[in-house]
């Protein structure tokens, strides 16, 4: 299908018949309708201004399971033991590279979610992320490109939404060292376990990467006095990390 | 390091868990809190990192201009700071962990004002 876009965007240059041709195969956007607005009343109310917390309290006398770790395939423990071998001293980020997924849903900033007729919108404060989830029904890409946050499409299942999304770019990680392949998928389940926390399951899966599906649990408080604020990580960024790995911070005025 | 924020950027190994926003702290001393006092010089109330630039007068007379990084706008804008907190000419006793490398510059934790005011940008306040 986007194979097709792509020929679709070149044909525009071209003619307009072969154009009309391959937009015909593209997904469209319905127009929403006052039914399909009113829907939506029906589903959980995910909107607002969420922030992680380190989720409820364990039961008194018990100490909360460690978190699930990935299991690496050899040939990523390895790419793993060569990065830890010569660790750089920051990551990209100092350089205002924003992290993709999976991180961008980890950031000590908020998340905002917009909930309109066939999309689920989730604005990342971090580094002003944007992550479009379609809930229209629309397939994943044949052959997605690949981003830093992904193609993602959604369904609900009772008051959970579900979250499938593939085609991320090889230059976000799941950690510092901690590489996946373009098989990476990752499934978030996502539902209020009270009326102002929201908690995302996420699963990922690589068939390259991992021997293993690992999963982990995240927990938001959502907060309806904030707004998302503006984060261009441009406007006055002083830290950096160069090719070597090298961190440096610019302290002239 | 008292606060659950800075614990959790520190143990998180795996960005799926709460990483840090920017960049690593790693260039900060954070084991050596150092004191500071001068006149603040310009206050930059910019992402990613607030700045604050303070004229520090040594024993010898010179003066000498500190650049401290903060937390951003957006988190101390959710903790009762402003872009007006602190102003040129103010008289100010800062509390920062230093840069390691000697630098004039470190990582801004917390104030106090002429008039007494206490304002914390990060961590908390040591116990009275």
């Amino acid at each position: 299908m986007l194979k097709a876009c792509r020929f679709g965007c070149r044909c525009t240059l071209v003619t307009l018949g072969l154009t009309i041709a391959a937009t015909a195969s593209a997904q469209i956007t319905k127009a929403p309708t006052a039914a399909s607005w009113a829907e939506l009343a029906k589903l959980p109310d995910f909107g607002g201004v969420w922030e992680v917390t380190r989720g409820p309290a364990p039961a008194a006398g018990t100490r909360p399971a460690p978190p699930e770790q990935p299991s690496l395939t050899p040939k990523y423990a390895e790419m793993l033991k060569a990065y830890r071998a010569h660790p750089p001293q920051d990551s990209v980020a100092a350089n205002c590279v924003p992290p993709g997924m999976p991180g961008v849903m980890g950031q000590p900033y908020p998340l905002e979610f917009i909930i309109s007729p066939g999309k689920v919108t989730i604005i990342a404060e971090a580094y002003m992320q944007v992550r479009h989830i379609y809930t229209d029904g629309r397939p994943h890409p044949e052959d997605p490109d690949l981003t830093f946050n992904g193609h993602s499409i959604g369904k609900w299942e009772k008051d959970t939404l579900v979250v499938d999304t593939v085609g991320f770019s090889k230059a976000t990680s799941l950690g510092a060292g901690i590489n996946h392949s373009e098989k990476m998928h990752i499934v978030e389940r996502m539902r209020l376990t009270a009326p102002d926390n929201l908690e995302i399951v996420t699963t990922i899966d690589d068939a390259e990467a991992l021997t293993k599906p690992f999963t982990r649990t995240a927990n938001f408080a959502r907060h309806r006095d904030w707004t998302t604020a503006e984060y261009i990580c441009q406007e006055n960024n002083r830290n950096s990390v160069d090719e070597s790995g090298k961190a440096g911070i610019n302290l002239t005025r | 390091m008292k606060t659950i924020l800075m614990r959790s950027i520190l143990a998180a190994a795996l960005v799926i868990g709460v990483a840090q926003a920017h960049h690593s702290f790693t260039m900060f001393n954070n084991t050596a809190e150092q004191t500071i006092t001068g006149t603040v010089k310009e206050f930059q109330w910019t992402n990613p990192h607030t700045f604050t630039f303070v004229d520090v007068t040594g024993a010898d007379g010179k003066v000498e201009t500190w650049g401290l990084e903060g937390m951003s706008p957006n988190y101390l804008g959710r903790r009762g700071w402003t872009k007006r907190t602190l102003q040129p000419g103010d008289k100010i006793t800062v509390t920062i962990y230093p840069l390691k490398d000697g630098l004039k510059g470190g990582m801004f934790l917390r104030c106090k004002l002429a008039d007494g005011t206490e304002k914390v940008m990060f961590g908390t306040p040591p116990r009275q």
